[in-house]
């Protein structure tokens, strides 16, 4: 745990003082050779000075008086360094404000209006809402099973707030069974800018309250945010995930007739895997890790790349196993889809996707007239 | 040589009544404390053998519980040969929404389809909400199975599946439609006897 730790909770001064400190450890690290020798220095070298070339230009975007956000959202879109996501992050979602004079002051208001809703809310004289309680209350438990973060009685009781206080104030949906997923990368993310180890096995009850406060604030902000531009997914009949999941076999037809046409011939309906891929963007088909990297090109898409560039990621996702699934019949497929081989995927797998989803996207965003008369 | 036969099975019930549990318990003989919560639904398969050496092979889909899904359900019962309705001993009101999934699938299910309604968690008996009696007399004024399990300890369950297995028709074969659930087909089971099995279809390769 980092012994600077300390009660400011503007991200950017946390990640100032983290720059200085990865920085020198960075410098220390590159006079290594490869560990395992199986890659020139030259390249290593390379790699490395394109990645800190990156990160500089990050930083000095980061540094400006007033943000440039087309020029944030461009770096981001191919990935953002890890240690600046959490101030990345919060800027792309508009959750922080461009303007660096107006930064500190927004966080502490927002904080405190989150802290008041919490208090309201969970006022003794309130009666809860005991349905959509009882809901939370069964799923907070078994989000993330087996992960020591969200074992933990202290994340639990958070994740518990931060999922309770938006659902009443979204009455149109409430709580859904996913959402609940959707809010842990912006928890762990936001944690990370606290603690050096890997934050899912960090035990969160050694910060101090206004950390974990601030951290569940933001959380609870930025999640909203999300869930503002796919809230269509979660409203009665769930119309949202229901256009996309025929958006996205209306699609398939076009750029693979081939595996549209086998699915097809063995009964598979698209709402039969891809409704979850919707539903949780995903994330019960990839790790956080990559989940991660993925928002990062999301939130620098736009609002609404969750619902829209979402779908031509999934149909890429799909047709990424096309000649795979071509070869099974109904029961290997689904049993196939709902179990990918995805563990091993690394950022580089999830930017290949993402660039595929690019190209269909750009192909197809304006062509939509092409195949919704069929 | 042996009879095998094929049925589509549907798990309904409310959220967190214990199906997918009881499914993993059925299909894989495991259990975890905490599993993530089913979303839309998680397809899975099992086989069991009666004395007379008949195998019966359930495709199972088990949906996800909480109301807002409720939509799908039809999906995944509409060729449905059998359901299991599920509901947890130690929550009366997970008896009621069982109870409007019965009346559901009674609507608008196949009308010959075998219904078991299925009480789980008897490892927690000491908080038990919904009695036996109770239950069961309710089974038996709407013509259905009745069984209690429990996911942890594996009781009773591959007894109600095995229960159900017994009371599918296996005596007429019927047109090859159940498995895939192709829509609109109300099949029955399927007499594989009569298929060509991949198995066949591959030995003559070497």
């Amino acid at each position: 745990m980092r012994s600077t730790l300390t009660h400011d909770t503007d991200p950017l001064q946390l990640i100032r003082r983290r720059l200085g400190k990865s920085k020198s450890l960075h410098d220390s690290l590159s006079g290594r050779a490869s560990p395992d020798g199986s890659e020139s220095p030259e390249l290593l070298q390379r790699e490395r000075s394109i990645r800190t070339n990156r990160r500089q230009k990050f930083i000095n975007c980061l540094l400006q008086e007033d943000i440039n956000m087309p020029e944030l959202r461009k770096l981001a879109w191919q990935g953002i360094p890890d240690e600046l996501r959490p101030i990345v992050w919060p800027l792309l979602l508009g959750h922080m404000p461009s303007i660096s004079g107006l930064r500190s002051s927004t966080l502490k208001r927002k904080r405190e209006e989150y802290a008041s809703l919490v208090e309201v809310t969970f006022a003794r004289d309130r009666q809860l809402d005991q349905q959509i309680w009882h809901q939370i209350e069964i799923d907070v438990p078994r989000t993330r099973p087996g992960v020591r973060l969200w074992m933990h009685a202290c994340t639990q009781r958070s994740l518990e707030r931060i999922l309770y206080v938006w659902a009443i104030r979204h009455p149109a949906s409430g709580y859904v069974q996913g959402i609940n997923d959707l809010a842990t990368p912006f928890f762990q993310v936001f944690l990370s800018a606290y603690v050096d180890s890997e934050a899912e096995d960090f035990d969160p009850t050694i910060l101090p309250p206004s950390v974990l406060n601030a951290i569940e604030a933001d959380s609870y902000f930025c999640l909203s945010r999300l869930l503002d531009g796919i809230q269509d997914n979660y409203i009665a009949g769930q119309p949202g995930i229901h256009r996309s999941v025929k958006r996205m076999a209306e699609l398939v037809a076009r750029i693979d007739p081939p595996l549209a046409a086998h699915l097809a011939s063995q009964n598979v309906e698209f709402m039969q895997f891809a409704f979850r891929w919707m539903n949780c963007l995903l994330m019960r088909e990839i790790s956080v890790r990559n989940t991660i990297r993925m928002w990062d090109t999301y939130l620098a898409e736009g609002a609404d790349a969750f619902s829209q560039f979402h779908l031509y990621v999934c149909s890429a996702f799909l047709v990424k196993w096309s000649e795979k699934l071509r070869q099974m019949d109904f029961q290997g497929i689904i049993m196939f889809l709902q179990s990918l081989p995805t563990q091993s995927w690394t950022d580089h797998d999830i930017e290949m996707l993402l660039s595929e989803a690019f190209v269909l996207s750009s192909t197809w965003h304006n062509a939509q007239s092409h195949f919704s008369g069929r | 040589m042996s009879k095998q036969f094929q049925f589509k099975l549907v798990l309904l019930g409310e959220s967190a009544v214990g199906k997918s549990s009881l499914v993993l318990r059925f299909v894989k003989d495991q259990f975890d404390d905490y599993r993530e919560s089913t979303i839309g639904a998680a397809f899975l398969t099992q086989t069991v053998t009666l004395e007379d050496q008949t195998t019966v092979k359930f495709e199972i889909w088990d949906t996800a519980g909480q109301e807002r899904y409720k939509s799908l359900a039809p999906m995944y019962y509409r060729n449905a040969n059998c359901a299991v309705v599920v509901y947890d001993i130690t929550q009366s009101t997970s008896l009621d929404k069982a109870k409007t999934w019965i009346r559901e699938l009674q609507r608008q299910a196949d009308p010959n389809i075998v219904i078991a309604l299925c009480g789980n968690k008897t490892d927690l008996a000491a908080r038990r909400q919904v009695s036996q009696e109770e239950a069961q007399k309710y089974a038996e004024e709407e013509g259905l199975m009745w069984g209690e399990t429990s996911a942890k300890t594996g009781e009773g369950v591959s007894e109600i599946f095995t229960a159900i297995a017994k009371k599918l028709p296996l005596t007429a074969p019927a047109p090859k439609t159940t498995a895939r659930g192709a829509p609109g087909s109300s099949g029955r089971g399927v007499d594989l006897n009569k298929q060509p099995t991949a198995g066949q279809n591959d030995a003559c390769n070497c």
